[in-house]
């Protein structure tokens, strides 16, 4: 907590200029709003009655009154700009430094968190964040100089009434307390239930189709009516709650009214004192304006004890460690040599994958990965593509340990397609482009053409300017997979990854396909991972994998006349 | 909006009673500076302590009941609009489960989640509010400005001039700020997109090295919304300093005039304060009004998108069951997703009887889910008919229909929940035995067993805690449970191996209950044992007959089956 603050703090200090400005306008314009009943009040104990006003002491007073209202205005302005500028620029700062965490974060975190939660981590933490700056800022130092100085002022006009207002005070003090208290329970309680509700209507209503085809529709029903129900509970609760702050402060705020009106008059007419009636009228503003802060700052302290812990949350996320720092050597030419010294790795302690892997593959071999599912095939590429760093031993491309070149280089060396294409909300044609911002309309309809996705983008509403959605979901599976193609064919790289690259493709499209890998895939190292044999077959190399642990290692004939794991594997389609 | 307005039933007294209680409040408010001007000119002027006490004992009182009366209508407002947002709420979900798969495509399932979660939330806002304030705040406003005309007739002038003065700034202000903070949420949106590509296509941007131009690119956009977010709080940080000019300047123009009016006697000073009192009471409700304007304003709006989900038609679900032989039966059907578009599906004839299983195969795109979802009358078919059990889907009560059906999905979703959980899907009763036949059956149970608790064992978001090939044999367990006489396979083994699958057919083939079975797939190795097999090309039937035959007489078959075991070559 004391850390945290510290770290905001940090970040407002780039500001502080803007901050001491806002402190100082904010002091200024509260003493100014405070002195306007002050001119008011002398400007009506001008007024004494019929045939009696003093003209002179009122256009005095009415005239500091309008300076007053006009400077104080103008500064007020300012000052609301100068916080807007101070805490959006923070949440500029904070969310810059979250950008930079994110290209850095390691595959094996992005890969445990769920997207939402860090999503939110950089959009609504730092927004819930800043919001709660922002209050404070406004509300929160406002409010305190504002009782301040109601305090004095009211001390000045007549200490006595002063007194019995400040007594009173610690009334409102409570009620706001009880009412805030009572209310953040009740709303911590409507969040969870809400969240609860979405989470299941969210779920529901995305596999809709699924729902339908089991007849689930009477039991979801059931269910979110009995979630509803108690939200409908709490919600209520907690809706009532917080609307009884309004009510009660001025239900306090009358009755300390009703106190001073009272108090004044009596000492107005007992004549022990100099009050005036004008000094009343001063009196009874300031009373009203008094109880107003307490409101305010009781809200803005909860409002900044949330956002401190969301500031936290943000912070979390920045103290992610990062990839491990880049080695420096920048091969000249890669041929596409790779060999695996001694490889063991696993995704977590407590069961080992990969143990003890021994694998060389020259430049230019097809190597296919075979084996049923969870063998370690994803893992092999995982650990090629430094999306995860092998626990001991070492990866060698020509020679060079994986670890001594930058990523950056390394994986601009392999062309990858992966069984989940990722799609961008953009273009046809940027997304092929990816990678590649600088590419001509030939070179991407080159690539589309190769990768046989030109025919059904020709058929899209836009064609190769047709917005694709997040998720691309209106594409099917295999069209998605024909655009992640196509973008690695408009500049093949010295190595290919293919995992699982055309599952979702006809075969027929597919066979069409492999050709032009096949093509262009001479003289390429290649990787292919794959559950249909057919695309197999003519691989210089096959890897037959089980348990993390490469069986068996040959051609198709040479597999085939071993009759292991592989012949079965092959065998068992034609059963 | 209006058609929603009847979820409130029920709950008249509150929204009577509520905005009732209110006003009443608002009276209360009203008669303080009142009261106070009778304190300055009848109790100080004449000394008279007694008239003092008994009046602030009024302004206590006027507070006290103004409280009980304040509270009293929040909680109404409260207790309303809560309930009618809990009611809309459950009708939009119940709605949802009736709607036909072509309306929820046109929809989109996230704006139905969105329909029911913000668009619910902002109504019940607005309904609480307008209930809360739609009476006190113009009472308030106008009320102040009747109260100084029966304290001074010529003041009221002044107040009028101000009320206009001050709506004309508040309102524009709102105008001028709404779109701005529409731009601000634009470049929010923006920013949201980027973070999710950074993360959930963290391999692919990494691969293409581009974590440079993802961080430019976040860049461009908080810039963006820093720049619209200073933008908008400039000008919505104007709305109170004018409003403190105008109406502090309201007040030196009443206090001038009234000295005027003092000095001949057409006033006391006394109306003075009271009138000055008035002033203040005016901005603060003006302020409230503008926000329940804004609030109301979004409310109907999101009403109005409320509304017209739950005024859509509903499928139809009458008709009768009945039972036949012949399984699964299609007369020349054709089917368009709309109008004008191509059809996905054209002229398909064919029938199949119980324990009799039938091969679908086809290329990517060719009409293979949507003919599965013919069948159990997701979508109707444009042209022709397609019966079950010898009755027109068309007139199959829906329930029933689909209680005669099993179906495997393409993509495996599973269910946060307990695998148990999970399976009870296919049928809430079945028992643990029946489970664990299904899971045999399916491929599933050595998997299963071996987790942490089995059939306990709690699957997460998305099922990410199984493997796909595990996620698809659970489905495929779930829908054995069901035990219904139709069982439809769509892609459903993809990711599975072939030594699996050849195991997974074998036992289909042996379940005691003998479906009809349709199996869905891009692999001859799928399809070829089938009693009959459609082979499906852009939506028409190019083929039908078994693997031998269309061997012989299919063309589109054969190159499937070439390209797939590479006959030609051999």
């Amino acid at each position: 907590m004391k850390l945290t603050l510290k770290r905001i703090l940090r970040y407002i200090g780039r500001y502080k200029i803007l901050l001491v400005l806002s402190v100082f306008l904010a002091a200024v314009t509260v003493a100014l709003s405070l002195y306007l009943p002050t001119a008011f009040g002398s400007a009506i104990d001008s007024i004494v009655g019929f045939g009696n006003v003093d003209h002179n002491g009122l256009i005095k007073s009415l005239v500091v009154a309008a300076v007053v209202i006009a400077v104080c205005a103008l500064l007020q302005w300012v000052m609301n700009v100068i916080n807007n500028a101070l805490t959006f620029g923070v949440a500029k700062d904070i969310r810059r430094d979250a950008a930079s965490k994110l290209g850095a974060l390691p595959l094996s975190y992005i890969d445990a968190h769920p997207e939402g939660e860090t999503v939110s981590r950089v959009i609504t933490d730092v927004d819930q964040f800043t919001d709660g700056l922002l209050m404070g800022f406004t509300q929160f130092f406002t409010g305190v100089i504002t009782i301040v100085g109601t305090i004095g002022f009211m001390l000045r006009v007549d200490w006595r009434i002063a007194i019995a207002v400040i007594v009173l005070t610690p009334m409102s003090l409570f009620i706001a307390k009880f009412v805030s208290a009572n209310t953040y329970k009740m709303f911590a309680l409507q969040a969870k239930t809400r969240g609860e509700q979405t989470a299941f209507a969210k779920e529901m209503i995305e596999n809709q189709k699924v729902v339908r085809r089991f007849g689930r529709e009477d039991e979801n029903i059931r269910i979110f009516d009995e979630v509803n129900e108690r939200l409908r509970d709490c919600t209520l609760k907690a809706v009532f709650f917080s609307s009884l702050v309004n009510p009660s402060t001025r239900f306090v705020n009358n009755i300390i009214y009703a106190a001073v009106a009272l108090a004044g008059s009596l000492v107005i007419v007992g004549n022990v004192g100099g009050i005036t009636v004008g000094g009343l009228s001063c009196l009874l503003a300031y009373a009203t304006q008094y109880a107003k802060p307490f409101n305010e700052i009781s809200g803005v302290i909860t409002e900044l004890q949330s956002s401190i812990a969301c500031a936290e949350r943000v912070f979390e996320l920045l103290d992610t460690e990062s990839e491990t720092p880049d080695g420096n050597v920048i091969p000249e030419v890669i041929k596409g040599n790779i060999r695996f010294d001694n490889v063991s790795f696993s995704y977590n302690e407590n069961a080992s994958l990969i143990e003890n892997l021994n694998l060389e593959i020259k430049a230019g071999q097809r190597v296919a990965i075979v084996g049923p599912t969870g063998c370690g095939k994803t893992t092999l590429i995982n650990l090629l593509m430094r999306f995860y760093d092998v626990d001991e031993g070492q990866i060698l491309i020509d020679g060079v340990n994986i670890k001594d070149i930058p990523r950056k280089v390394l994986r601009s060396s392999f062309g990858m397609v992966l069984q989940d294409t990722y799609l961008f909300k953009a273009t046809v044609f940027e997304n092929i482009a990816y990678g590649k911002e600088d590419a001509t309309n030939e070179e991407i309809e080159a690539a589309a053409r190769a990768a046989r996705s030109k025919g059904f983008i020709g058929r899209l509403p836009a064609g190769f300017d047709t917005v694709i959605g997040e998720g691309a979901a209106q594409l099917s599976q295999g069209q998605k997979q024909l655009l992640a193609i196509s973008r690695i064919m408009k500049g093949l790289p010295p190595m290919l990854i293919l995992d699982e690259a055309t599952s979702s493709i006809d075969t027929r499209t597919e066979m069409i396909i492999q050709e032009a890998f096949a093509r262009l895939t001479e003289g390429r190292t290649s990787f292919i991972v794959a559950h249909r044999l057919s695309t197999i077959r003519n691989a210089d190399v096959i890897l037959y994998m089980e348990n993390g642990s490469v069986k068996e290692k040959g051609t198709h004939t040479e597999l085939l006349a071993l009759d292991g794991g592989y012949a079965k594997l092959y065998n068992s389609q034609f059963n | 909006m209006k058609k929603l307005l009847k979820y409130m039933k029920g709950h008249t007294l509150e929204c009577v009673l509520a905005p009732l209680f209110k006003m009443i409040e608002a009276t209360f408010e009203l008669l303080v500076p009142l009261v106070v001007a009778n304190m300055i000119d009848m109790g100080i002027s004449e000394g008279d302590n007694t008239y003092l006490i008994k009046m602030s004992l009024v302004l206590a009182a006027l507070g006290a009941l103004g409280f009980l009366f304040s509270v009293t209508a929040q909680y109404f407002a409260a207790r309303a609009a809560v309930s009618f947002a809990a009611v809309v709420r459950s009708r939009v979900f119940g709605k949802i489960h009736s709607l036909s798969f072509s309306q929820i495509d046109k929809v989109g399932t996230s704006t139905l989640v969105t329909r029911i979660t913000g668009d619910v939330n902002t109504v019940q806002n607005g309904v609480n509010l307008a209930l809360r304030l739609f009476l006190r705040s113009p009472f308030i406003v106008f009320g102040a400005a009747v109260m100084a005309y029966i304290v001074d007739k010529k003041a009221t002038i002044v107040f009028l001039v101000t009320i206009l003065i001050l709506a004309v700034i508040v309102y524009t202000i709102m105008f001028i700020s709404m779109p701005l903070y529409k731009k601000v949420q634009g470049a929010l949106d923006k920013l949201t997109l980027t973070t999710r590509e950074s993360l959930g296509g963290a391999r692919v941007v990494r691969a293409f090295g581009m974590e440079e131009a993802q961080k430019k690119k976040f860049a461009v956009a908080n810039n963006e919304l820093n720049h619209f977010q200073k933008f908008a709080g400039t000008v919505s940080a104007l709305t109170n300093p004018l409003t403190f000019v105008i109406l502090n300047g309201a007040i030196v123009w009443l206090i001038y005039s009234g000295a005027v009016r003092v000095e001949t006697g057409a006033i006391t000073v006394g109306a003075v304060v009271a009138l000055y009192n008035y002033m203040s009471q005016i901005l603060v409700e003006l302020v409230k009004l503008a926000n329940l304007i804004v609030t109301l304003t979004k409310g109907v709006a999101s009403g109005g998108r409320i509304s017209a989900i739950l005024d859509m038609e509903d499928e139809i679900t009458d008709g009768e069951a009945s039972a036949d032989d012949v399984a699964l039966k299609m007369d020349n059907v054709s089917f368009s997703y709309n109008v004008s578009n191509e059809p996905a599906l054209k002229n398909i004839s064919f029938e199949i009887r119980k324990g009799e299983t039938l091969g679908i195969i086809g290329g990517t795109g060719s009409g293979k889910t949507t003919f599965t979802e013919l069948l159990g009358a997701y979508y109707l078919a444009t042209e022709g008919e397609v019966s079950v059990f010898g009755l027109d889907v068309s007139k199959w009560d829906k329930n029933l229909l689909r209680e005669k059906i099993a179906y495997v999905p393409q993509k495996a979703v599973l269910f946060i929940g307990s695998v148990r959980d999970n399976l009870r899907w296919g049928n809430e009763g079945a028992t643990d035995e029946e489970l664990f036949e299904a899971l045999k059956a399916a491929c599933a149970y050595d998997f299963v067993m071996e987790k942490d608790g089995a059939l306990d064992y709690n699957v997460i978001e998305g099922g990410k805690n199984f493997s796909g090939g595990q996620r698809q044999r659970l489905s495929i367990a779930r829908a054995l449970v069901k035990k219904a006489p139709v069982l439809i396979l769509d892609d459903s083994a993809s990711a599975l191996d072939m030594a699996t699958e050849a195991k997974l057919r074998a036992n289909i083939k042996a379940l005691s209950w003998g479906p009809a079975v349709v199996t869905v797939s891009q692999r001859t190795s799928s399809v070829m044992h089938c009693d009959k097999i459609i082979v499906l090309d852009e939506g028409e039937a190019v083929g039908i007959g078994k693997h031998s035959e269309l061997l012989e007489n299919c063309a589109v078959y054969k190159e499937i089956y070439d390209s797939q075991f590479g006959g030609a070559q051999q």
